[in-house]
């Protein structure tokens, strides 16, 4: 890597703690700007509605300084694109208005190719003081294979789109050629422009105001600042070595492939070591990139959950997978589905470090992130001809936590994307959606009940091709100390052309698609599941009470029966549980 | 009519009534303890007792009041409480599960114990119907009444108190909720029933539905409390009819609030927003950010050109509300905000707070941990022995020693940890101005921040510091600004129509249609409300985006005719608009018009605050002691005069650094600021 001078601009001896809080608050203020620029100047509906982007500024050395509260996955990206641009490019050539755009996962540390980066360097005095970074995932390469990266789309390694400030079209030209809704991403990356030019300005508004010096130097102390709590943290896990082990299963593998984890903590660090089966020609691989995102995400939010989600936080944890596995891929892996193994791995971690700390993990989550993605021509209208693409992910069930039950229909860990309404839906795409509700019997059960899993319900109104990703179809979700297992994932098609999650659907084909549910935590004590409606909501929501439920009569005993049992029924079934 | 005007806000505390006579052209307040338990008779007990003192009444005390306006926290805080009342939802088949799906993002990113807001209907009371439309208003499965009728039946049985009814594509064709809500009327005669293109006719089911959940959540409280007040001012003699303010800051009728609570979850907080409009309009500032300081958290707002930025669409306690609101934001900063040195040895200021009991540090009433409050009294900034116009004693040794205690954590010195924490509330609050101003587009150094609440003005001049503003207004009486404002506001409706439309010459008769739709419901309304026709006024936006865009900008539209000059403007006004905010307009994209709104607005006589001559007494006259003030500027104590706010006249300059001191707040003036007060008694500081 590059070695980078010190910046022009006076450092501060020593920085009080109190400055350095005054300039992280102003740091995640413009990462909120940014990104609330990018989704409100977006098209896509990916972005603008789902919000599947990310902002972030970087230091000089290519540290993330701060990230925006969005999609913890796309910090994967993010580690290793500034590093890489300040690899392949020389630094001194860099000028104001320069914006460095790339998608690779082998030469632009992406995690897989829809998720374009753009990243423009901000010069404070005439020096390069920092980064402003953003990420789209732009909702394209669909209908590619995925045996190698080569099918899966256009390879962008980090190249410039534009030169001080003008627009390098050859460039962009080759982009747009490679897409399918050119119109969408030309519009998306206008976004991601705007995004960073609020970026650019607010970073230099601060310097304006603190001197650079200051400003960098608080950088480095907030980076310091993470580090610390990281290790305050870890300290209060009990040391040990405690490992898990699970599978990963999906549509687009035939066996399930076992995944372990083997977690060391000890004092202030912890040593995290996976195990996995090589890398195969499905696109469920992850970068090293990819799986130190999770992890990252995984142990901060379980060790505490308050901590700056900066490179500091990094600093006591060590990461190692086998290279060429799954978790750790090499070129030409294909990894456009990665973020299923991603929620696998989260899970992973969880339930190793709950062996530690019980009380702080929760069970499993629905371990998945459920894909539909659809894209066709257009039969009418004035974009009649043009190609259309949308996908959309569908959340899941939460894993329960001690003294809560798990959180119905939600994303879990690597990504937190919202919904499209049904209402833009319908008018953007030749799609109805005739259901989208939480699935009965669903929920491990447990003292504390998993989260439901989602079922969604679309009829095609023009033909369309349509892949379905999802995990989960053969294991389960695991409950936590004597929790039950949540419900599994399936998608039904009334089209007979699908092989794995890929098919056809005509208009008037149906499609279902039903993501998992998450597992419970501790043992279901009878009696929690008292004769009111708000159980029966309890009831309906756990496969082994679903239609039932429990009564405790007057001298404390305990009556289980199916919930619509006519009334005259049920007084004789109490009546004759009463004289037992 | 009588001669008098009366606004009550009526807090979690105290319920001030503000007294406005007409004739002399004077306010005055009356304050006594709310009472929680029936909000309505602290009221009625306050209006009685201030016009019994200060209005002379005898029998039918009420029967002087020419105007009553009314700021009330019930609905926030049924909703905050979950206090509101058992409903059921009727909903489109295959979708019942949405109010608690909601966008199926998680509610904390990191945060694995963060719940979601409670669902305010639970599974059992949430009835799909088999009917469907369209995205084109066409019916594609007519309502199975009998579905309704069913699930009408299965909700008497429950009990339940209100019904929520909300179909796709509602806010195009109405039919099926029209058809429901008559059903649902015959099984369940006593029930507050609301459909959702009646409350919030616009794009996107979830935003919809929460809204008309939300409203059915609160109305049948909100109905009886209308009727106990109502009935409580009639025994006294009120014959003008009462009104009470929305979120949007205008107010609206008893009976129009009972059917539309949802539109009054920000009603205490959006009166303060109206008074300091006013007031900055009169005083000749059109452009002003409010900063309202309160114990435990503080609320923003932006105001540009003289009227205050509103919102369509907020969450509020977790709860998406699609109504018109002032676009206030709160952040959990107050003066009871908490000092904590945290796991990385960084000071954290919030949003945890000490609330009035046990309070801060300085109280000592048990609490070690020390609050914005015990730095202010540790740097001598509040009076260090007494505080609410000396009616509180308070131990600055107590507050000295747990900053003290910090400071030794932190490895600085004890009055340098107490400015820390200053500091870092500061910050934390500029963080709520950068949401609603640099986040929006608007510059805040090119506003004034006017500051008011319990703390504002103690810690107006840091916060303007910290984002560059130069000039800082402190009101008259910042304390009890909200029942000003009640005096200083219009009748105030909205009325949107969702009717996607893109912008080209073809469409001016279907834009022209959809225009004549709202300003007829605004008619409709004025005529509701009894508005006299001089007092009408409407003013029309249309949500204009580039086709495929989301996120819709607002952009008015003129009187009169809708033709090709129009088109041109409504175009102009909105590439306008983008180029500032995003800094591009994207030529060749095709632009549509999405939701067209009417503001109906129905003047009220308001106040006329008085506008006093500026004399040339010196301030020296209002000094009514001295006391030593830490300040980072000198790094040490510095002797600094104390300005009674009683004795400021017209007129009257000083410098800082002192203290303006007054029964319900204390004014900071830090070394390097020009203090001087303007004819209308507010204070302004210049910062330069």
């Amino acid at each position: 890597m590059t070695r980078l001078e010190k910046p022009a601009g006076d450092r501060p001896a020593t920085l009080d703690p109190i400055t350095v809080e005054v300039i992280g608050s102003a740091l995640s203020s413009i990462v909120d700007e940014t990104g609330e620029a990018l989704v409100r100047a977006s098209y896509s509906t990916n972005i603008k509605e789902r919000r599947d982007c990310s902002t972030a500024l970087f230091d000089r050395e290519g540290r993330t300084l701060c990230q925006a509260e969005h999609i913890p996955i796309h910090l994967g990206s993010f580690i290793e694109f500034v590093p890489k641009v300040l690899e392949l490019h020389d630094i001194d050539g860099m000028q104001p208005g320069d914006v460095f755009i790339g998608n690779d996962a082998y030469m632009g540390g992406g995690t897989h190719l829809p998720d374009i980066v753009l990243a423009e360097p901000i010069f404070v005095d005439g020096a390069l003081a920092a980064w402003t970074v953003n990420l789209a995932h732009h909702s394209d390469f669909a209908d590619r294979g995925h045996e190698h990266i080569y099918q899966e789309g256009l390879r962008i390694p980090p190249i410039r789109l534009y030169r001080a400030g003008k627009l390098q079209k050859d460039v962009q030209d080759l982009v747009l050629l490679n897409c399918q809704v050119p119109r969408e991403r030309l519009s998306d990356l206008r976004a991601q422009m705007a995004a960073n030019r609020v970026g650019v300005q607010r970073f230099q508004g601060l310097c304006a105001k603190h001197g650079v010096g200051t400003v960098l130097a608080a950088g480095d102390e907030l980076l310091d600042y993470a580090e610390r709590k990281m290790r305050a943290g870890i300290a209060q896990l009990p040391d040990g070595t405690y490992s898990f082990e699970d599978v990963f299963d999906g549509i687009d593998i035939d066996e399930p492939m076992p995944l372990k984890v083997t977690v060391k903590i000890e004092g202030e660090t912890m040593d995290l070591d996976f195990d996995a089966p090589p890398q195969v020609r499905a696109g469920i691989n992850m970068t090293m990139t990819a799986l130190l995102a999770t992890v990252y995400y995984i142990v901060k939010s379980v060790v505490d959950p308050t901590i700056l989600p900066n490179s500091g936080l990094s600093r006591p944890l060590t990461v190692s997978a086998p290279k060429g596995s799954i978790l750790n891929c090499a070129h030409p892996a294909p990894v456009n589905g990665r973020v299923q193994t991603c929620q696998r791995v989260a899970d992973l971690v969880l339930g190793a470090l709950a062996k530690a700390v019980p009380d702080r993990a929760m069970a499993c989550t629905n371990s998945a992130c459920t894909v539909a993605v659809f894209a066709g021509t257009r039969e009418s209208g004035p974009e009649k001809g043009n190609l259309w693409v949308y996908l959309e992910t569908i959340g899941g069930g939460g894993g329960a936590r001690r003294g809560a039950d798990g959180l119905d229909g939600i994303h879990v860990h690597a990504t937190n994307t919202s919904n499209l309404p049904v209402e833009a839906l319908e008018l953007e795409y030749p799609l109805v959606l005739t259901r989208y509700e939480l699935v009965d019997g669903s929920a491990g059960e447990g003292t504390w009940r998993g989260g439901m899993g989602l079922r969604r319900v679309y009829r095609a109104t023009e033909d369309c091709r349509v892949s379905v990703d999802i995990a989960r179809t053969e294991s389960r979700s695991w409950g936590l100390l004597g929790g039950g297992e949540g419900g599994g994932s399936h998608f039904t098609a009334t089209n007979d052309s699908f092989k794995r999650g890929d098919g056809l659907m005509k208009a008037g084909d149906v499609l279902e698609v039903v993501s998992p549910g998450g597992g419970g935590y501790g043992p279901l004590p009878v009696e929690l599941a008292a004769a009111d409606s708000t159980s029966g909501d309890r009831a309906t929501a756990m496969a082994s009470l679903a239609g039932e439920v429990a009564i405790v009569l007057a001298n404390g005993r305990q009556l289980r029966c199916r919930a619509d049992l006519p009334e005259a029924e049920l007084a004789r079934l109490i009546r004759a549980v009463e004289a037992a | 009519m009588g001669k008098w005007r009366v606004g009550v806000d009526s807090g979690g505390t105290f319920t001030d009534v503000c007294m406005f006579d007409e004739t002399e052209g004077r306010v005055k307040i009356w304050k006594v303890s709310s009472t929680p338990d029936d909000p309505s008779r602290g009221i009625a007990q306050g209006v009685e007792e201030g016009m019994r003192v200060h209005g002379g009444a005898t029998d039918a005390p009420l029967k002087e009041i020419g105007y009553f306006g009314h700021g009330t926290t019930v609905a926030t805080n049924a909703l905050i409480q979950h206090r509101g009342a058992k409903v059921g939802l009727i909903t489109t088949d295959g979708f019942r599960d949405l109010l608690e799906i909601g966008r199926q993002k998680r509610p904390s990113l990191y945060d694995i114990f963060a719940d979601k807001p409670l669902t305010l209907v639970p599974r059992h009371l949430r009835f799909g119907v088999p009917e469907r439309l369209l995205h084109t208003g066409e019916v594609e499965l007519p309502l199975d009444e009998a579905a309704v009728r069913g699930a009408a039946e299965a909700m008497k049985a429950e009990g339940v108190e209100a019904v929520a009814i909300c179909f796709l594509y509602a806010f195009i064709n109405a039919a099926h909720e029209k058809r429901a809500k008559e059903i649902v009327a015959e099984i369940l005669p006593e029930a507050f029933l609301c459909t959702s293109h009646e409350i919030a006719p616009e794009f996107r089911e979830f935003e919809r539905l929460s809204t008309a959940t939300v409203n059915a959540y609160l109305g049948p409280l909100m109905h009886r409390y209308i009727h106990r007040l109502s009935l409580r001012l009639d025994e006294l003699g009120l014959k003008s009819a009462p009104h009470l303010t929305q979120s949007n800051g205008g107010v609206a009728s008893f009976e129009a609030a009972a059917d539309a609570p949802v539109r009054t979850v920000l009603s205490g907080p959006s009166t303060g927003v109206v008074a300091a409009e006013a007031l900055g309009n009169q005083a000749g500032f059109p452009d002003i950010i409010t900063f309202d300081m309160g114990g435990t958290s503080s609320d923003v707002a932006l105001m540009t050109g003289g009227a205050t930025s509103q919102a369509n669409e907020a969450v509020v306690h977790g709860y998406p509300i699609k109504a018109p609101m002032l676009d206030i934001h709160t952040v959990g900063a107050g003066g009871g905000s908490i000092a904590r040195i945290d796991t990385g040895g960084f000071l954290k200021v919030g949003p945890q707070s000490a609330g009035a009991d046990p309070g801060p540090v300085c109280y000592g009433k048990g609490n070690a941990e020390p609050t914005v409050t015990d730095a202010n009294i540790a740097l001598q900034v509040l009076n260090p022995t007494h505080i609410l116009g000396g009616r509180m004693e308070v131990h600055r040794d107590l507050a000295m020693e747990a900053i003290g205690k910090m400071a030794d954590g932190l490895g600085m010195g004890v009055m340098e940890t107490a400015q820390g924490i200053i500091s870092v509330v500061t910050a934390n609050m500029a963080r709520a101005i950068r949401v609603i101003s640099v986040q929006r587009g608007y510059d805040p150094r090119d506003y004034v921040l006017m500051a008011f609440g319990g703390a504002g003005p103690l810690h107006a001049v840091r916060l303007a510091q910290e984002l560059d503003m130069t000039r800082v207004l402190v009101p008259r009486t910042p304390g009890t600004l909200c029942a000003m404002g009640l005096l200083l506001t219009d009748l105030r409706a909205s009325f949107p129509v969702t009717r996607l439309t893109p912008l080209v010459a073809e469409s001016i008769p279907a834009i022209q249609t959809a225009l004549d739709e709202v300003v007829a419901k605004a008619g409709a309304w004025f005529e509701a409300e009894g508005i006299s026709e001089t007092a009408r006024r409407v003013i029309l936006t249309i949500d204009v985006r580039y086709e495929g865009q989301n996120y819709e900008l607002s952009v008015p539209v003129g009187p009169g005719a809708f033709d090709l000059d129009s088109l041109a403007q409504l175009i102009a006004g909105f590439e306008a608009e983008h180029e500032r905010l995003y800094g591009f307009t994207a030529e060749g994209e095709k632009i549509n018009a999405v939701t067209f709104r009417a503001e109906a607005l129905g003047l009220v006589e308001k106040a006329q605050l008085p506008e006093r001559p500026l004399g040339d007494a010196a301030a020296s006259a209002a000094v009514i002691g001295a006391r030593e003030i830490w300040f980072p500027e000198t790094g040490a104590f510095t002797e600094s005069p104390i300005y009674d706010r009683e004795k400021l006249l017209p007129g009257m300059e000083f410098a800082g650094p002192a203290v303006v001191e007054q029964m319900d707040t204390t004014t900071l003036v830090p070394p390097g600021v020009a203090a001087r007060v303007d004819a209308f008694e507010n204070l302004i500081l210049d910062l330069a």
